[in-house]
């Protein structure tokens, strides 16, 4: 056997262990109830629920932004972002939050929203600045 | 149903594009049978001869669509839907191109502009390769072209779409009412560029980019060329400065992407192991590979059939990274938004013939590679090499593999579709805990293995000079690393490790460069490419692991939540001209100023040192960019400040609502729970204001003094522009808070007379959370009835006096050739002269004011004057020149009391900013670094094509 093929093997079985390894880092979008359940860090994807209080004063706290989620089980949870809020929140379709259960509050550190794209197709905007469906 | 005649539509550019979109396809499908079949029979010259003749039309084909499309976007000719969809009147033409490469259409067009100009090169350079390598390119740009074609096929109600034409009209790509009218382009008006792409880095990082993604096609292409041919050495020579050039350019492409988004984007940082990011780096790590197993192969015979599959590899991910990126695959996993198209199934059969015909080629061909039986030594130097080029190959497998997980889990849902996907849950640890180790094999290996020779089977008659040769290197990088060791904190060993193997990587190059190559500026490309390396990675660990925000504040709301991790609280709350300390800076928002639709924030920054000096400051100035109509934010731009040794990087994370949107500030203001006060002169009145506690439910109660200072009849206000014929009028209102009586704020509130109109221009307190407007009702006491008035004429000569009832004294004292009087703007030819009035009542208090007389075109005008205070009216209405006599008519009325203004006491706060800054340490020697590696391989081109140009004369 050659060495290049004795160097090759090696690298395969590094490959496999560290690709077992790295299932670690995976995760399955969790609901609110398995976040409450694991107490680590997930991520959750749910919609915005539209119709619950949002909160963003950041003339009280730059860094603390609330609103409600509803998960894949449809179930909804207050939700706290240690963040600002970002831009066009309101329009966005689906949420992807990393962070996790405090108490009866996820926690979120970090945020993925879904846009739909900026212009939409279906809109001619005409020139008085009008919108004509 | 009636067919309409539109008015004003161009349709002939749209026909003209749509002949040569086909055209080009037909050619392009022409030439590449033609240049494969010159290939089979190359005995017969016409098969060449027709290649060529195909790919010119195909090449002329396709800049004429390019033409057109520009000639369509200048002209802005919204019956396009390209047009309509990418450009706009206000859109500068500086970037009309980047609108055109906006959207896919355009950006498959620039990929195969930039595909036809590297095929007209080989054209004239590929000499004996030319049929299969031109074969190979036309047959990718029959795919590429087919992207554009827009053509049906199929029959019944669901033809299946080839294609996305970019010059439908509009109206052919959407229903809507507005096409019923004939003359529907006069009341259309195009979208435009996205605002976050309107600057310099959308004009040069996609052509630049796209030309290292169309370059990876000529080593692609001359590898199936030598596998047709079974000329399996003598492509080894022209393929490689191709190779370098691809790797070049496509290099640069990747960092200009990260360099726009550290620049422009409020990503903050230069690289986030985004998919779209990671597709882009993989065939750039693999043809690495393929140039260093290209150079073993051309001076050992070594290593011929890694370099075909990495080459073959490099431009099927490419084909791979495309199919990721637009087809709509990657889904929530990237932040970088592509819409899909419809056009996923084409793309992936454009993967399939990429991928499987290459391979299928190379399985075939595979016994007949030719592959040495001895095997390389571990003292060569193509061992070691090699061993790096599988190091490479495997940092691409990882990234590909955690990469694709959202294509494995739609393969995996096909089958099993209540399979729930999985997700890493935070990517940039994951990344960097394997790639680490795979820069410091990279990193030790090349540092080493420069020192070798090819085919060396034995270092024992050198082993003295190189261990000198590596002891030196080693010695010198432990010394260098120590140094940045006290420059940077790496917290944990593996980063140290990495650390020394990257310094090993310079100084061993740098040493190589000096000893073994004595300076020959001409062999520097390797050199300069592995030193950019380590330096990139120095660059990377100090800027990374050392980066720091600096506005994140542990101990502003500690305790608010339980358990929560302080420092993720990143961004700051800066209330105007109030400085708040962060670490390392004392920073202070100035204020902003707005220009068309970008408004500005200034924020000074004040080094403290460590003994306390201020000696450095300067000024940072992040600016957001509104929609066109001001409803909201279209874009956040960050700034930063450069230093040789980090960067200070700031951007605006939130404001005010009121700013952000403008829907919500009219309803805001809308809702404000105005009250009306009345205000007399020198009488101080209280108003009360209730605060609700809004965790505990507790009230405390706020008490305000206000008081009525003046009334301007001359008032500025930032929000009003002054206009001939306008009537405005000020009050000066002083306030302040019983709980700080020191503090007194003055405001002028403004309301203005304009024709039949009235415009109230409300000033807002915002340390109070207070705003003040006047009310309508206001006017009637500032300008009374006139008829109401008891109006006497008095005639006076200078210095004369006059008594009413013995309140008022009114002494005048002269003229004034130069009068000021809010009502008088002179015109050329004006005769015009104030009357001065010294009025004192009865308590011997002075007041003095100064009636106009006016004559314009021949008619008098008597520009009346008030002293609000104690009622005092005036005008004068005639003067004897010769006797310098004035005669003034005057009134008086009961002194102005009681006047209504509305003070809202829950109009919150404005006039704050939500930052975030971060310090990068070390990030310029990322980027010195990365251009080096960069540069390296654009420099190792140069040689290489003066030797075959030497050859070949």
């Amino acid at each position: 056997m050659k060495k290049i093929h004795v160097i090759g093997i090696v690298m395969i079985v590094v490959a496999v262990v560290l690709l077992t390894n790295a299932a670690g880092d995976m995760s399955t979008y969790a609901s609110f109830q398995e976040a409450e359940k694991s107490h680590q860090r997930v991520k959750i994807a749910g919609e915005l629920a539209k119709d619950k209080a949002m909160e963003y004063k950041p003339e009280v706290d730059p860094n603390y932004f609330s609103f409600y989620i509803k998960d894949m089980n449809g179930e909804e949870r207050k939700v706290v972002l240690l963040a600002a809020k970002p831009q066009d929140f309101e329009l966005s379709e689906q949420i992807v939050l990393t962070g996790q259960m405090e108490g009866e509050i996820f926690v979120a550190t970090d945020m993925l929203m879904k846009c739909p794209s900026k212009y939409k197709d279906e809109e001619i905007y005409i020139k008085s600045g009008e919108k004509e469906i | 149903m009636e067919q309409i005649q539109y008015v004003g539509e161009h349709l002939t550019p749209g026909i003209i594009g749509q002949l040569a979109i086909t055209l080009g396809f037909v050619s392009a499908l022409f030439s590449a049978i033609s240049y494969f079949s010159s290939t089979f029979y190359s005995s017969d010259k016409r098969w060449l001869t027709m290649g060529k003749v195909g790919f010119g039309i195909h090449g002329f084909s396709i800049f004429t669509v390019i033409v057109v499309m520009f000639f369509i976007m200048i002209n802005r000719y919204y019956e396009y839907q390209y047009v309509w969809a990418h450009v706009s009147d206000e859109l500068p033409l500086k970037y009309i191109a980047s609108a055109f490469w906006e959207g896919q259409e355009g950006s498959f067009l620039l990929w195969m502009f930039w595909n036809i100009v590297l095929a007209i090169i080989l054209i004239f350079k590929s000499g004996k390769w030319e049929g299969p390598v031109l074969g190979t390119i036309a047959t990718v740009q029959v795919l590429l072209n087919s992207m554009i074609l827009g053509v049906y096929i199929g029959f019944g109600d669901d033809p299946y779409k080839l294609g996305s034409n970019p010059l439908l009209l509009l109206r052919e790509t959407m229903d809507a009412p507005i096409f019923n009218n004939a003359d529907y382009l006069t009341l259309i008006k195009g979208n435009g560029l996205n605002p976050l792409l309107q600057n310099y880095w959308m004009t040069i990082h996609p052509p630049t980019l796209f030309l290292g993604f169309s370059s990876t096609v000529v080593p692609f292409a001359f590898a199936v060329g030598a596998l047709i041919k079974k000329d399996f050495q003598g492509w080894l020579a022209p393929v490689l400065p191709w190779a370098l050039f691809s790797g070049g350019i496509l290099g640069i492409g990747i960092l200009m992407g990260g360099a726009w988004a550290y620049e422009a984007l409020t990503f903050g940082g230069y690289w986030a192991w985004d998919p779209v990011e990671n597709m882009s780096l993989v065939p750039w790590i693999i043809l690495v590979a393929g140039i260093h197993t290209n150079l073993i192969a051309k001076a050992t015979q070594q290593s011929l059939r890694s370099t075909f599959a990495f080459y073959l590899l490099t431009f099927i991910l490419i084909v791979y990274s495309t199919f990721l990126t637009r087809s709509g695959v990657l889904g929530d996993t990237s932040v970088h938004a592509f819409t899909e198209m419809g056009l996923e199934n084409q793309l992936l059969l454009f993967l399939l013939i990429v991928t499987l015909i290459p391979v299928g080629i190379m399985i075939w061909r595979w016994k007949q590679i030719p592959n040495p039986e001895k095997e390389e030594p571990t003292s060569s130097r193509e061992f070691w090499m090699f061993i790096g080029t599988l190091v490479l190959f495997f940092s691409s497998i990882l990234i590909t593999a955690s990469t694709s997980l959202p294509v494995y889990n739609k393969i995996r849902q096909l089958f099993d579709p209540t399979y729930i996907g999985e997700v890493i849950t935070d990517p940039i640890p994951h990344y960097n805990k394997y790639q680490i180790w795979i820069a410091v094999f990279i990193a030790f290996l090349s540092g080493l293995a420069q020192f070798l020779r090819y085919k060396e089977n034995s270092l024992a008659s050198r082993w003295r000079k190189l261990s000198i040769d590596w002891g030196i290197s080693l010695l010198i990088s432990i010394l260098l690393g120590g140094v940045i060791l006290l420059w940077i904190d790496t917290y944990v060993w593996q980063y140290t490790v990495l650390l020394f193997a990257s310094t090993f990587v310079v100084t061993s190059n740098f040493w190589y460069w000096i000893k073994i190559l004595r300076w020959n500026i001409k062999l520097v490309g390797s050199v300069c490419s592995h030193i950019g390396f380590g330096l990139m990675v120095i660059g990377v660990l100090a800027s990374g692991l050392n980066e720091n925000i600096i506005t994140s504040n542990s101990f502003l709301m500690e305790g608010v939540i339980e358990g929560d991790d302080a420092s993720l609280r990143n961004n700051v709350l800066l209330f105007e001209d109030t400085p708040v300390n962060i670490r390392d800076f004392q920073i202070t928002y100035k204020g902003d100023s707005l220009d068309l639709y970008t408004k500005t924030y200034f924020v000074d920054f004040v080094k403290i040192g460590e003994n306390g000096d201020t000696s450095e400051q300067f000024t940072l100035a992040p600016n957001i960019l509104y929609e066109k109509d001001f409803s909201k934010i279209a874009a956040y731009n960050p700034s930063t400040k450069r230093y040789l040794g980090y960067d200070i990087f700031s951007s605006i994370t939130a404001l005010p609502q009121v700013e952000m949107e403008a829907e919500f500030k009219k309803e805001k203001e809308a809702n404000l729970n105005y009250r009306t006060q009345y205000l007399s002169f020198d009488k101080e009145i209280t108003v009360y204001d209730t605060v609700t506690n809004e965790t505990n439910g507790s009230e405390t109660i706020n008490a305000f003094k206000v008081f009525l200072k003046g009334i301007d009849r001359m008032p500025t206000h930032p929000e009003y522009t002054p206009e001939e014929g306008d009537i405005a009028l000020g009050l000066e209102v002083g306030i302040y808070d019983t709980k700080a009586p020191d503090k007194i704020f003055y405001a002028t509130p403004v309301i203005v007379i304009r024709g039949q109109l009235l415009y109230g221009y409300p000033v807002q307190i915002n340390p109070l959370n207070t705003k003040i407007k006047l009310p309508e009702a206001i006017l009637d006491f500032i300008f009374p009835d006139e008829s109401q008035l008891p109006y006497r004429e008095i005639k006076l000569k200078k210095g004369e006096r006059y008594s009413i009832n013995s309140n008022y004294t009114i002494a005048f004292e002269g003229f004034n050739r130069s009068p000021e009087h809010p009502n008088l703007q002179p015109k050329e030819g004006d005769i015009y002269v104030g009357g001065q009035l010294k009025v004192t009542n009865s308590d011997g208090v002075n007041f003095w004011t100064e009636p106009v007389f006016l004559i314009r075109d021949n008619q008098p005008y008597f520009l009346k004057t008030q002293i609000e205070k104690i009622g005092f009216h005036s005008r004068f209405i005639e003067i004897d020149p010769t006797t310098e006599t004035a005669t003034f008519s005057i009134a008086v009325s009961s002194p102005i009391e009681h006047i209504p203004v509305e003070i809202a006491t829950d109009s919150l706060r404005y006039d704050y900013i939500v930052l975030e800054a971060k310090v990068f340490p070390g990030i310029n020697l990322f980027w010195l670094g990365a251009t080096l590696m960069m540069l390296g391989l654009l420099l190792a081109v140069i040689p290489k094509l003066k030797r075959k140009y030497a050859l070949g004369s």
